[in-house]
């Protein structure tokens, strides 16, 4: 494939007319298309998604001097239009076009079509999740595909087992925010476990004081004495110590990797033995598990590790996939983007986006 | 590009530890008339042409495929391009022009010594003020690389054109990552390396480009420089 797709009229052709009936789905359960200009203010992906979304954005300045980039998704700028339109809740949008990523290998296409979902502000999260997944799968049997399977994840699962751990409050959101990185929540547990995270710092609040004084006209850097004295405070104070089953429990649910059925009595076995309940955690999972049996798809895996690149996720994730493995569509619960882009209050999130070509290349190719 | 092309940097303290390095191996660099020191050879080996470039310009060069050998900084090399695998060679590093890229911090922030400390500075700076804490650097790429090792990602990378160290001072960013040799200029403007915030200790390196059109003349007149300088032919001719 090259990085510079060229459309000829029979692909063209194709792409359009799956797109139509894509759209035709969607707009029939209520979700109406919208779309937002290709080129977005870069500081809508940059200020908020961090350097890792950076490094794939293509960004511009415009004769004005004005910093643009290419959209790399739909959703942020479909969430920020919402934010700004106070629109009546919940809503449902569709989309369906281009975006732009940078790739690090250089033969895959830096630019292709996506259609998508976004379900913003149903308050009942489990059947917001319910209705996004079910309508992907939907979605994919009308562009005619027969065969996928599931690949599920769910960060609650992961931060509920997070909060049960009895370590300071930072240490909590230090994991949950590194959720994501293979390997790395296991070297943090590690080190929690074998304390080398031992501070420097004076217990006692004057010596901290007269330790900051001590540093003279050092720069504050953007933080104010008292941010600094009280977290010195609350890291002098750390003591670090771990509920070995607790930690045990995360260690073993993050290496779950199983069909449904098997992983879920893999985790009900895992809770019993840290002695925590996680019922309504575990009854959502079941209730996805069930809508997709009514549905008839048989191919469901869940992995506890799952929970996509993109860092704005919060809770339910899941991904279709050809059966030789390719990704065509994921989405998830993105429950804290609307407030990160300036809604007052939280506003539920969640949405699904396929990726077409790789759709229309799947059913081409009999898959 | 018949003959071999080799650039070296053309001024500074690099130049001069370039000329005494490949004196040291009775290898003599000689000015070339009328060339303005764009130019240069060494003695004996006409087949080698010697351009005199800026130590970033080489690096760049390097990556191109314009140049089939160059003598620069490792941190540059590995800021011109996220993945230099596939494109250039490290053959050796030449023992001079040493500088370590780093992590620096405010000494004002007692509170923070590791780069797991400065991940939750960013988290909770990104959360109360609503922005992304600002690193300024001229290292953008290597930067990326290592906070994305670290797994972080709230903060905004400042391009720095000169004087990084005084950002923080000035309130153009919060933390900064620069070269440094002594370290005596980031204690003159209250800061501190981050206990694992050395990014890369960096040196001068004789790197090949894998890109450039490595003919048989370029070939034979590489073999004998590398047996001149005492460099390993072999490793790198199996990479052509």
């Amino acid at each position: 494939m090259s990085a510079l797709p060229y459309y000829g009229p029979s692909d063209i052709d194709a792409l359009n007319t799956q797109a139509v009936t894509l759209l035709k789905l969607f707009g029939a359960r209520g979700y109406a298309r919208e779309e937002p200009s290709v080129l977005q203010p870069a500081a809508l992906f940059l200020d908020r998604s961090g350097e890792e979304i950076r490094r794939r954005t293509f960004t511009l300045t415009d004769p004005s001097g004005n910093d643009l980039a290419l959209r790399p998704d739909l959703t942020i700028p479909i969430a920020k239009r919402l934010v700004e339109s106070v629109a009546a809740l919940p809503a449902r949008i569709s989309y369906n076009g281009m975006v732009f990523r940078h790739e690090s290998k250089s033969d895959l296409p830096v630019q292709f079509f996506q259609a998508g979902v976004e379900l913003f502000g149903e308050a009942d999260k489990a059947k917001g999740d319910v209705e996004i997944l079910s309508l992907s799968v939907e979605a994919l049997r009308a562009a005619c595909l027969k065969d996928f399977t599931i690949r599920m994840g769910d960060l609650g699962l992961f931060g509920a087992l997070v909060d049960a751990l009895t370590i300071p409050e930072h240490w909590r959101s230090r994991l949950k925010r590194h959720f994501w990185r293979a390997g790395y929540v296991e070297t943090l547990l590690d080190r929690i476990g074998h304390g080398d995270e031992t501070s420097r710092l004076p217990q006692d609040e004057t010596e901290i004081a007269a330790l900051l004084e001590a540093q003279g006209d050092a720069p504050r850097a953007g933080r104010t004495r008292g941010e600094v004295i009280a977290r010195a405070r609350a890291k002098a104070a750390e003591v670090l110590k771990l509920d070995g089953n607790v930690a045990g429990a995360i260690t073993r649910l993050l290496s779950i990797s199983a069909p449904i059925e098997k992983a879920l009595s893999d985790i009900r076995a895992l809770l019993k033995t840290a002695g925590i309940a996680l019922e309504a955690e575990l009854a959502a999972v079941e209730a996805r598990v069930a809508l997709l049996k009514s549905l008839g798809v048989e191919r469901v895996e869940f992995n506890a590790h799952f929970g996509r690149s993109m860092e704005y996720y919060t809770g339910f994730v899941f991904e279709l996939r050809s059966l030789s493995g390719t990704e065509l569509a994921g989405g998830g619960r993105y429950d804290n983007l609307l407030e990160l882009l300036g809604a007052p209050k939280p506003v539920t999130a969640v949405g699904c986006a396929i990726h077409t070509e790789r759709l229309l290349a799947t059913i081409k190719g009999g898959a | 590009m018949s003959k071999l092309v080799i650039a070296i940097p053309s001024k500074g303290r690099l130049k001069e530890a370039c000329g005494e390095w490949f004196a040291a191996r009775d290898v003599a660099l000689e000015q070339e008339a009328g060339s303005r020191g764009y130019r240069a050879r060494f003695a004996g080996l006409p087949e080698i042409e010697v351009m005199l470039l800026s130590a970033s310009e080489i690096a760049s060069s390097l990556l191109a495929g314009d140049i089939h050998l160059g003598i620069t900084g490792e941190d540059l090399l590995r800021e011109s391009a996220p993945q230099i695998e596939g494109r250039l060679a490290m053959v050796m590093g030449l023992g001079f022009g040493f500088a370590d890229v780093v992590v620096a911090v405010s000494n004002a922030w007692i509170d923070v010594s590791t780069m797991a400390d400065l991940d939750d500075i960013c988290a909770a700076y990104a959360a109360t003020h609503n922005k992304r804490l600002r690193v300024a650097t001229k290292y953008a790429n290597i930067t990326r690389g290592f906070f994305a090792h670290n797994g972080i990602a709230d903060y905004r990378i400042v391009l720095s054109a000169g004087a990084t160290e005084g950002a923080p001072a000035a309130g153009t960013a919060e933390v900064i990552v620069d070269i440094t040799t002594t370290g005596a200029t980031l204690r003159d403007n209250g800061l501190k390396i981050l206990d694992d915030g050395v990014i890369l200790k960096s040196q001068a390196t004789l790197s090949a480009s894998l890109t450039a059109e490595w003919n048989e003349g370029a070939r034979a007149a590489c073999e004998k420089l590398f047996a001149a300088l005492g460099a390993d032919y072999r490793a790198l001719s199996a990479q052509f």
